[in-house]
């Protein structure tokens, strides 16, 4: 769709300065408007459920101690589906990724219970990352040299990987009892609470220092989005990136690898979702079971969409998905509104994004009555 | 022991699960042909599978559900043709969103009308369409066993995905809407110049692959499991996907492929009351459909040609 040339540039620049900022915000108003009236098609009450779910996310320090504890992941999660988009990838199957991530930290961290956590963790970080890494491989590598389209194959990946959960959890790595899952991490391997840096006396003094369930790993999810920031921008692995995400044809005529470049990004995204994995193991659930992850990598897919992939965005997106995740038990307990409605906002601020075309229609339409009501 | 595993009903049952997927697949070649990238398959079909078996359970007639299943698909798949045809958005970016939508949506209405997760009560299903028995002993009775065990078993869905495959085959490669069908996914602006609308054609064929996913859920729960399961799709409709390609955007090709991936999965399923013989856990029979999934789409086509706009918004003027 030709854009109107004869626009003036404040007007241009306005129009640029919204659809980075503003579009998303409106997208996610939209999304919660449309989830209101499902909501109120329903039969309930969209005010109560809402209150519900807000007093849920952030009505104190312990539920705002949970809305950080859910954006954790969900920051790396869609750090992995941003990072493969910018290179025009869609990682489909970071939930995959993930599991591989927090699989081989929850057995490696058994492994290693008796050495000191400053060797303990940042060992299990990486090979957490590395696991998600090397489980975005193969994907990686079919669709470089064969063309396999990442969508199926990373999405068949994640069903591989929740059954070699199962069966690993199950049999061979199993704890004593009758629950499939791994023996607990020892203290050595667990990233510490966000309150344990702090003494008694300071969150007496200070109630709400005490974030109850949050951990540490948002200082590691946070420094990976500045990270990646600084490699998009700065770094000629970031710079490679780009160009084949915006052109793979140009990239290639300006001597950039497409296919190296595209094992690269497949796997640094599968990295940044294995990283998610280990965080959630090392910092929540300290031991790794069947379906650990409940779809983090899929919530990643909105997270991304709803940042436009910027790193630093993704942030901000997380936390609002964190925050509907953390006070969607609320919103059930207090309003009985089922937490699925979740999923279906989710849906729908993907959908509001995507479909930039609504906005766009709205915006050409404003500016022919404009055009024609300045006569 | 391999008399035990070739029987029959190896074989019947792998036609009976090739069924849903060859449905979405042809439903994805249609979609393709016409230039429009279909990940929604499993979303569509997890719609058609749960206002299927809502119908049913309202109103204690199964053909009524299948009817209801296949509007449902063309509903979730007319937001598909919105966002992918008018809206110009990113084909597989509004496809993620619907098969979260129809996770979600399903989610939601399970516990709205029947208060809990999980499973829906059990529905009456459809019924095989033929009703032979055995045929005597001797060599014409074994003939005659695996005639009507592998063949003449089945419910009317099974037939009708096999009059469907050669039906849209010959539609697709016989017929002018097939010309344009193809047309539109290679050469679009041909057809817009030829005066044909692009956007009708490609709504037409996105609601055709919402029918035909509708009705691939419909043969998952009024034929097949008689109960809605949350989230019990899992995985067909990227299956399905990927048997359209190693069908390579023909309908037959897909149904192949479909029954190849049905074989699979029957094949597992009959292998793992044998545990004691082949040592493995069942987690590895249950992961071989995905398996084969990779495989085929890696070894066996190699590099695979789709239409030539798949995926490109068209743009008129």
């Amino acid at each position: 769709m030709s854009e109107p040339r004869e626009a003036v540039p404040a007007q241009r620049a306005w129009m640029s300065a919204v659809q980075k900022v503003g579009m998303p915000i409106i997208s996610t108003v939209l999304a919660i408007g449309v989830g209101s009236l499902i909501i109120w098609i329903a039969g309930y009450d969209p005010g109560a459920a809402f209150a519900a779910l807000f007093k849920g996310a952030f009505g104190g320090p312990r539920q705002t101690g949970e809305t950080i504890l859910r954006s954790t992941p969900l920051i790396l999660a869609g750090l992995a589906v941003g990072y493969g988009f910018r290179a025009g990838l869609f990682n489909i199957g970071a939930e995959g990724q993930l599991m591989m991530g927090g699989l081989l930290a929850a057995w490696l961290g058994v492994q290693m219970a008796a050495l000191p956590p400053m060797v303990t963790i940042p060992t299990l970080i990486v090979a957490a990352a590395l696991a998600g890494a090397a489980w975005a491989f193969i994907p990686a590598i079919l669709k470089a040299r064969i063309g396999a389209h990442e969508v199926i194959t990373t999405m068949m990946f994640s069903h591989i990987a929740r059954y070699v959960v199962a069966w690993l959890t199950a049999g061979p790595i199993k704890a004593p009892g009758q629950i499939p899952q791994t023996v607990s991490l020892t203290e050595s391997a667990q990233i510490p609470r966000i309150q344990s840096l702090f003494s008694e006396g300071a969150i007496e003094a200070f109630p709400y220092l005490n974030l109850g369930r949050a951990h540490l790993g948002v200082l590691i999810a946070i420094a990976a989005a500045v990270g990646i920031w600084l490699v998009l921008r700065y770094t000629t692995l970031g710079y490679e990136n780009r160009a084949v995400g915006l052109s793979p044809w140009a990239a290639e005529t300006a001597g950039i690898s497409v296919q190296w470049t595209t094992v690269k990004a497949l796997c640094i995204s599968g990295a940044l979702a294995g990283l998610a994995g280990g965080v959630e193991v090392m910092g929540l659930h300290h031991r790794i079971f069947d379906q650990f992850s409940s779809g983090v990598g899929f919530t990643g897919i909105a997270v991304a969409l709803l940042a436009k992939n910027h790193p630093l965005g993704i942030i901000a997106a997380a936390l609002l998905f964190g925050a509907l995740s953390a006070g969607s038990g609320t919103m059930q307990l207090e309003a009985g509104v089922s937490q699925k409605i979740i999923l279906i906002i989710q849906a729908l601020v993907i959908f509001f994004v995507a479909a930039e075309g609504i906005v766009n229609w709205f915006i050409r339409k404003r500016q022919k009555e404009v055009a024609s009501g300045a006569e | 022991m391999l008399s035990d595993i070739i029987t029959p009903d190896l074989f019947a049952a792998a036609l009976r699960m090739a069924t849903p997927l060859a449905l979405a697949a042809i439903g994805g070649t249609i979609c393709e042909r016409s230039g429009v990238v279909n990940i929604a398959l499993e979303g569509i079909m997890l719609i058609g599978a749960f206002f299927g078996t809502a119908t049913v359970l309202a109103t204690g007639s199964p053909w009524l559900g299948v009817l209801v299943a296949v509007l449902a698909g063309v509903g979730i798949s007319a937001v598909h043709a919105l966002a992918s045809v008018n809206l110009r958005t990113d084909q597989v970016v509004s496809g993620t969103a619907i098969n979260l939508l129809a996770l979600g949506l399903t989610g939601f209405l399970m516990e709205l009308w029947y208060g809990h997760p999980g499973t829906t009560q059990p529905i009456p299903t459809l019924q095989p369409v033929f009703g032979f028995g055995a045929m005597g002993d001797g060599f014409l009775g074994e003939v005659w066993r695996w005639i009507n065990g592998v063949f003449l078993s089945h419910t009317p869905l099974v037939y009708l995905a096999v009059i469907i495959a050669v039906g849209a085959h010959w539609a697709m490669y016989h017929t002018r809407w097939g010309l344009r069908l193809r047309a539109l996914g290679e050469h679009p602006r041909a057809v817009d110049t030829a005066g044909v609308s692009v956007a009708r054609g490609r709504w037409m064929a996105v609601l055709m692959s919402g029918a035909l996913g509708g009705l691939a859920g419909a043969n998952l729960s009024i034929e097949q499991v008689g109960v809605f399961q949350e989230g019990f799709t899992n995985g067909r409709g990227f299956i399905a996907l990927a048997a359209n390609i190693f069908g390579r955007w023909t309908p037959i090709g897909s149904y192949l492929a479909s029954l190849l991936f049905g074989f699979a999965d029957a094949l597992q399923i009959k292998l793992q009351p044998f545990r004691d013989v082949i040592d493995l856990p069942p987690e590895f029979f249950l992961m071989v459909p995905y398996v084969v999934t990779v495989v085929v789409l890696a070894g066996v086509i190699g590099r695979a040609v789709g239409p030539a706009q798949v995926g490109v918004p068209y743009e008129k003027g």
